[in-house]
């Protein structure tokens, strides 16, 4: 008798599972809808688009078990486009025409995200850039692309007015990288300093390569600027850094344009006192519940808070879930009107997301201010800044070419 | 002089002693392998990078100190080399036109670590910079200098002097040095030529490891140095003469000052490449090198 109540109740824990699972598939039916995601998983911008596939994974697991979209699974196809234009170019082109995706999204760098912009464009296929800056990718006349990430030539509109709040008259410095994104910025810094009344003192460009800036940190330090914006590419940042504080300027005098996790470890200590612009982070005064957890989760399985790159892919997933619910089906025609009516805001930090006829959306920047650093496990910041901006104060597409 | 321009002559100067220090240190790494075994190796940039990465993941990774993990690539280094002349390098000693084969060989090398890089280390390239093994800084009048580089300087000097040394006084370096000059005639005279290019192999390759490893303390880095310091330590070496330590000494002294009088004047994309410019002029009077053997 025993035994078969055993058996009887076996059977019913086997057939209660598959009724639990069948209930949990019944909420998502049908083919997943497939976006083509297609980031740097190798090559020198991995240190970004590996960040951003975590961002990227977190919010998808969470919207699947959410029960998907149109009840259906929401499927990211990563490629990994090894951070080379013509990589991305071929991968974007294998998911139109193997994968036939809805839409393609992914390169956080400007030059992998212009080479699938053309392809985008020509092919009429939604194309949601997560994080790259370029100003070109929203150019007038655009259809299909749109950018989550404020362009860098505001950025650097944005450094200048928040100097210009800080010290009226002040005089800069500026020390960059030879990247893309470094010269967008600049060339709005420029563009914006005069009518900021600042005076720009040095302005020194570093090939891509360079390990060293001991002679042009005295160059630098002779000018007696009274703020250094610093774009050093990869850990080259920390070298020019270190090299201007050994030289003496003070931790507040240092402007990074950007600051992601990793950045703020490599600066360290010593940074403590200077500034960076970012556009999400974990010591920012306007989180909103689902962005405290998300930097929760996020360290909790990471080891490290979040910075803007993983929170702009994290939100990317969010974006085409609700421009998928909104067009009703992953038709790319319905999905790209629906993606360029979209009004919405960032689950994370409630900024607006709304994209304008060229698919840019209105600018935002924080400037925050490094008050702790615990070794590579987390640092504590302040908000000194929130800016917004159109997109059009700047003549973007005149002074980025 | 104002405090300022001191400030600037003092940074050019020790640039100049510094850079130039690693430079002439990796060339003297080359040069030696080149010089016994005509081995053009095109993978001595990967090895040098491949010295700062693993410094940096002992370092960050396990949590080694800088010493220590600094002494371990060493003796991995050393081990690697020898592993690669047994297996792969001594097969071409009796090829013919075996420098052409070299070259291609270890192209083939480069192509394969440097695709292994770009897999595995990309991701981190933002965070390649190594914890000093000296802290603070060290004042020369108005300018700091940071003790580790100061370091880095003094044992690339030390090395090359210790490399001078050995190639003077001790046996295996005038062995070293008869076949650099003529391996029959060494031959002849009772030298195991075939070991002299076993152990040039290992020697030049440890160097290079240890320029490696210097630099990473010296500088940050990404994984384009490999290219950048393949191509100045050939340069250097066919500038110097093959085979010729001082040679690599001289002439990647000018490169480093070279870069860093020229960065004064002019943006540092110049000064990156103004050797190029240094080496044309010494090649203009003396083609076969300055020190040629």
């Amino acid at each position: 008798m025993n035994n078969n109540m055993k058996s009887w109740a076996s059977r019913m824990a086997l057939m209660g599972a598959f009724v639990w699972c069948s209930a949990t598939a019944q909420a998502q039916t049908g083919t997943p809808i497939k976006i083509g995601f297609v980031t740097e998983l190798s090559g020198p911008w991995a240190f970004i688009g590996t960040n951003c596939v975590a961002g990227l994974n977190m919010a998808t697991d969470e919207i699947n078990k959410a029960g998907g979209v149109l009840n259906r699974p929401l499927q990211f196809i990563i490629k990994d486009n090894q951070t080379n234009p013509s990589s991305a170019l071929a991968a974007a082109r294998t998911l139109d025409v193997n994968d036939k995706v809805a839409a393609l999204s992914g390169p956080t760098n400007s030059d992998t995200s212009l080479s699938m912009y053309g392809y985008a464009e020509q092919q009429k296929i939604p194309f949601l850039v997560p994080v790259a800056a370029f100003p070109q990718l929203t150019k007038p006349g655009t259809h299909y692309t749109f950018r989550i990430e404020p362009d860098a030539a505001g950025w650097g509109y944005a450094i200048a007015k928040f100097i210009e709040q800080q010290k009226p008259g002040a005089k800069v410095a500026v020390m960059y990288s030879d990247t893309a994104l470094a010269h967008a910025i600049v060339a709005g810094f420029q563009y914006q300093a005069p009518k900021s009344k600042l005076s720009i003192v040095s302005s020194i460009l570093f090939p891509q390569g360079s390990s060293d800036a001991t002679v042009q940190a005295a160059q630098v330090k002779a000018t007696k600027p009274d703020y250094v914006i610093v774009i050093g590419a990869g850990a080259f940042d920390n070298v020019l850094t270190n090299q201007l504080l050994d030289l003496g300027i003070k931790p507040p005098q240092v402007i990074h344009p950007f600051g992601m996790t990793t950045q703020v470890f490599g600066w360290g200590t010593r940074s403590i006192g200077s500034i960076y612009g970012t556009f999400f982070d974990h010591g920012m005064d306007s989180l909103t519940p689902e962005g405290k957890s998300f930097i929760s989760r996020f360290d909790s399985a990471n080891g490290r808070p979040p910075s803007y790159i993983e929170n702009f892919c994290y939100n990317t997933a969010y974006v085409f879930k609700e421009a998928l619910q909104a067009a009703g089906t992953d038709d790319r025609e319905k999905l790209r009107n629906a993606l360029s009516k979209l009004n919405t805001k960032e689950i994370t930090s409630g900024v607006p997301i709304k994209f304008d006829k060229n698919g840019a959306r209105k600018e935002y920047m924080y400037f925050m201010e490094i008050v702790s650093v615990n070794g590579k496990r987390t640092y504590q910041s302040k908000q000194r800044l929130y800016i917004e901006w159109n997109p059009e104060v700047l003549p973007v597409y005149d002074i980025i070419k | 002089m104002s405090d300022s321009s001191l400030l600037i002559v003092l940074s050019t100067l020790s640039t100049g002693l510094i850079m130039g220090a690693i430079f002439s240190l990796v060339a003297a790494g080359v040069t030696i392998v080149y010089g016994c075994v005509w081995l053009p190796n095109a993978s001595n940039g990967q090895f040098f990078l491949l010295a700062a990465l693993v410094v940096w993941t002992f370092t960050l990774s396990f949590g080694w100190s800088s010493l220590a993990a600094s002494l371990a690539v060493i003796v991995l280094g050393v081990l690697l080399a020898v592993v690669l002349e047994l297996v792969l390098i001594r097969r071409l000693y009796n090829a013919p036109n075996r420098n052409v084969a070299y070259f291609v060989v270890t192209l083939g090398l480069t192509q394969i670590l440097s695709g292994i890089f770009s897999l595995t280390y990309a991701k981190w390239s933002d965070q390649f910079s190594v914890p000093p093994v000296i802290e603070g800084i060290t004042m020369l009048g108005p300018f700091p200098i940071s003790n580790n580089r100061l370091l880095a300087m003094v044992v690339s000097l030390g090395v090359l002097g210790l490399l001078f040394a050995l190639l003077r006084y001790h046996p295996y370096g005038r062995a070293l040095r008869a076949v650099f000059q003529n391996r029959e005639a060494a031959a002849l005279r009772g030298v195991n030529v075939r070991a002299i290019y076993r152990l040039s192999f290992v020697l030049g390759s440890t160097i290079i490891f240890l320029g490696g490893i210097l630099f990473a303390f010296a500088y940050s880095f990404d994984l384009s140095v490999a290219w950048t310091m393949s191509i100045t330590a050939f340069a250097i070496m066919i500038v110097g003469g093959p085979g010729s330590v001082l040679g690599a000494l001289v002439v990647g002294m000018t490169f480093g000052f070279t870069q860093a009088i020229v960065s004064i004047f002019a943006s540092p994309t110049v000064a990156m490449f103004s050797y190029l410019g240094a080496m044309l002029i010494m090649l203009l009077f003396q083609p076969n090198g300055l020190f040629k053997r």
